[in-house]
């Protein structure tokens, strides 16, 4: 038997959400749904009235929701942003290409300008071509660090205040049971947090969705018809994300709460003194954010660049190693060519 | 889509990839010399990352780590009274026979305490020739046997005990998730309430690596955060009157337990997953399927885990004013409205009210309800209100 809204609206229950077990029909969740993250828009002061906002778009169901609903409530509510969009093209055929078309397409029906960065400009390297360098292990590292990076430059270029990303509910509470599988303290502090960077030399990031489940962008997303790309990367996923992701989803089937209540208890974590805190400095090469010296980027870039494509993975003292044997293979063969030219 | 995030990467570069490999159970052992005394064994024990060693040269070792935990934080005061809990697994039997030859050692190396141990009867009394028979064994020590759900003065010595049936009122909760937390939490209440009968002013609990690292994630996946760090600790304090509850074999791992048990010939009468109760699904039950699969597949990830529980701080309580402690499980109470917290009740609120919310949208009365809602429950904890949301009727005791 069709049961009524919850909301006593009249109309007959088209869906359970999941975050509080409420039976909603289409137009109430609709409503429900926007007031929410307006509501931690308001409350969060995530923006100010005059900002210029990037917003992070992969062409996927969390950045579309977030680009659709940022562009409905700085209308409804009048918060006067300037809202952009903001794309990565990490050159991957089969996959970024065809996603890009529905960012583009998210820029028609939004009106919002949209600016694609690629690698290719930034780097002079495509994933395609770090791919057929590296193989299939470790190429997920080259596209985080410099997915990373790029959205930090596109930001820097379009003059933004903030960046708005489309971590969800889920995705939070995953961090906080990947860094805990990995004993990331320093992660683990700051990965609740819906602000992050926004020093004097770094643009902010924020989650307008953090308190947003996964299955409610889905149902959001679906029931709106906004058009979305759902294709898993051509590459190979990540294995600890996966487990967390994994264990996630059984916990989520027995208590749905729990996604709620592990962030929750990410926020209420405290560490000792002798944990490692996370350090924020930036690079003394290209001057964007970063907590070592030189930064991820400039070192897989210069590994790339070398014909050295490990130089970034593993430990810095091997790739140290690796450097100062090349520069001795080099050194030996300019010495080599200085003898023939003697002659 | 690609699901990689900046949390991804460590200082290290790459991706965090977890690396399979699993450690060594079960007992493996050969004959040959031992590298540490040199001298011919029968048995050698190898764990890992270790060389491998003759009997006495790994029950000393391990020995060091059950007093090392101890002498390090200098948690046990001398001639303390301890009251160990013995459940019948592996580790339990462990710590009793630890905790028998460190009192047989001679003045300087002797550890000065007085222990009594309990058991706490929970499914029956199939485990008393069990009992009767490390009574025998671990001679001076006395043994006590409660049954679980009854009252702290119904404690019985072993020789005098008899199974009886409690006529404990069970509180009806909804799901296995709040049943087994609840459990637990009336559990240490019980456990507390025969310390302070029988005057013990430290209670030994026989928790190793791999089930801190457990109770670390479960407690997390509950809303426990803030007191997580109590859960897994080597001193938790939450008993009632100032009893300690201390954990001296946290740095123990599985191998250890199972190379020990075999050494002493300990005969375990219930396992660890007896001890889970039910197979069917709760936070509880999915977690420590979770950590048991990972210690097949990908061991040195437990470990991990089990560190990341020794880097988080316990919150500091102001004063001991009851009134900042909950209720049920006596941790310290987060007075400071959490976002996240208010967000749940501010999702109920709006989706009361629907498209209403389009003709009046107000915010700030919405905010008002939720924040209400949240201060409900005073005296409880977050996790510990879940408990209560799932009541029946009535209200948490």
């Amino acid at each position: 038997m069709p049961i009524d809204c919850k909301a006593k609206c009249g109309n007959k229950a088209a869906l359970k959400r999941p975050k509080t077990g409420d039976a909603l029909c289409k137009d109430c969740f609709f409503a429900a749904f926007e007031a929410e993250i307006h509501h931690t828009i308001v409350s969060s002061r995530l923006f100010r009235r005059g900002e210029k906002v990037a917003v992070a778009a992969s062409g996927g169901k969390d950045s579309t929701v977030l680009a659709h609903v940022m562009k409905l409530l700085n209308e409804r509510h009048d918060y006067g942003l300037d809202l952009v969009l903001l794309s990565i093209d990490e050159g991957i055929t089969g996959y970024r290409d065809d996603s890009l078309e529905t960012v583009k397409q998210n820029r028609d029906d939004y009106q919002m300008p949209l600016k694609i960065l690629s690698y290719e400009e930034l780097y002079g390297w495509t994933m395609d071509r770090i791919v057929a360098q590296i193989g299939r292990s470790n190429n997920c590292t080259f596209c985080g660090v410099f997915r990373r990076q790029a959205l930090d430059r596109g930001a820097k270029l379009l003059g933004v205040d903030s960046i708005a990303t489309g971590h969800n509910a889920d995705d939070i509470a995953e961090t906080v049971l990947m860094n805990i599988l990995r004993g990331d303290t320093a992660r683990l502090r700051r990965c609740t947090n819906i602000r992050t960077g926004g020093g004097e030399d770094s643009i902010p990031r924020v989650k307008p969705l953090k308190y947003s489940y996964e299955k409610e962008i889905v149902m959001y997303a679906h029931y709106k018809r906004l058009v979305y790309f759902s294709t898993e990367c051509v590459f190979a996923p990540n294995a600890y994300r996966g487990h967390a992701r994994a264990f996630l989803k059984d916990l989520e089937k027995v208590r749905p709460s729990v996604i709620m209540d592990i962030i929750y208890s990410g926020e209420q974590l405290r560490f000792k003194d002798t944990a490692k805190k996370p350090v924020r400095g930036i690079c003394e090469r290209c001057g964007f954010v970063s907590s070592q010296q030189p930064c991820k980027a400039c070192v897989l870039l210069e590994g790339l660049n070398r014909g050295l494509p490990k130089l970034g993975i593993g430990k810095k003292s091997k790739g140290d190693r690796m450097i100062a044997q090349q520069n001795q293979e080099l050194a030996l063969r300019e010495r080599a060519n200085l003898v023939k030219n003697d002659f | 889509m690609c699901s990689i995030g900046e949390d991804d990467f460590g200082d290290e570069g790459a991706t965090h990839a977890m690396l399979p490999g699993s450690s060594a159970t079960g007992t493996v052992l050969s004959a040959g010399s031992c590298s540490k005394c040199n001298l011919a064994s029968d048995e050698l024990y190898k764990l890992n990352f270790r060389a491998a060693e003759c009997q006495l040269c790994f029950l000393s070792y391990a020995r060091h780590k059950f007093r090392a935990a101890l002498g390090a934080a200098k948690a046990l005061p001398r001639s303390a009274e301890v009251l160990l809990l013995v459940d019948g697994s592996g580790a339990s039997l462990v710590l009793l026979d630890m905790l028998h030859f460190a009192q047989t050692q001679n003045t300087f190396k002797r550890l000065h305490c007085n222990a009594r141990v309990l058991y706490i009867d929970a499914c029956g009394n199939d485990s008393l020739s069990s009992l009767h028979k490390l009574h025998e064994r671990y001679a001076p020590f006395e043994f006590y046997v409660i049954q679980l759900n009854a009252e702290p003065k119904s404690l019985q010595s072993l020789k005098e005990y008899s199974a009886s049936i409690v006529n404990a009122t069970q509180q009806e909760l909804r799901s296995l998730t709040a049943r087994q937390d609840y459990g637990l939490q009336q559990r240490k209440r019980l456990i507390g309430a025969v310390a302070a009968h029988l005057q013990c002013s430290h209670v030994f609990e026989s928790s190793i690596s791999s089930t801190l690292a457990t109770q670390l994630l479960t407690s997390v996946a509950l809303g426990r955060g803030g007191s997580v760090a109590l859960d897994v600790a080597l001193l938790d304090d939450r008993l009632q009157d100032d009893i300690k509850l201390l954990r001296p074999l946290k740095d123990l791992n599985e191998q250890e337990v199972q190379f020990y048990v075999h050494a002493q010939q300990l005969q375990p009468f219930t396992s660890e997953n007896e001890l889970d109760q039910s197979s069917a699904a709760s936070l509880q039950n999915l977690t420590s399927a979770f950590v048991a699969n990972l210690q097949i597949n990908y061991a040195s990830t437990v470990s991990t885990i089990f560190r990341t529980g020794d880097k988080i701080a316990a919150k500091q309580q102001t004063n001991v004013d009851p009134t900042t402690t909950c209720t049920l499980c006596h941790s310290v109470l987060d007075h400071q409205l959490s976002d996240t917290l208010l967000a749940i009740e501010y999702s109920r609120a709006v989706s009361e009210m629907g498209v209403a919310l389009q003709q009046h949208d107000n915010m700030e009365a919405l905010e008002q309800r939720a924040r209400q809602r949240l201060t409900a429950a005073q005296d409880l904890c977050h996790a510990c209100r879940n408990i209560q949301a799932e009541l029946t009727s009535g209200n948490i005791p």
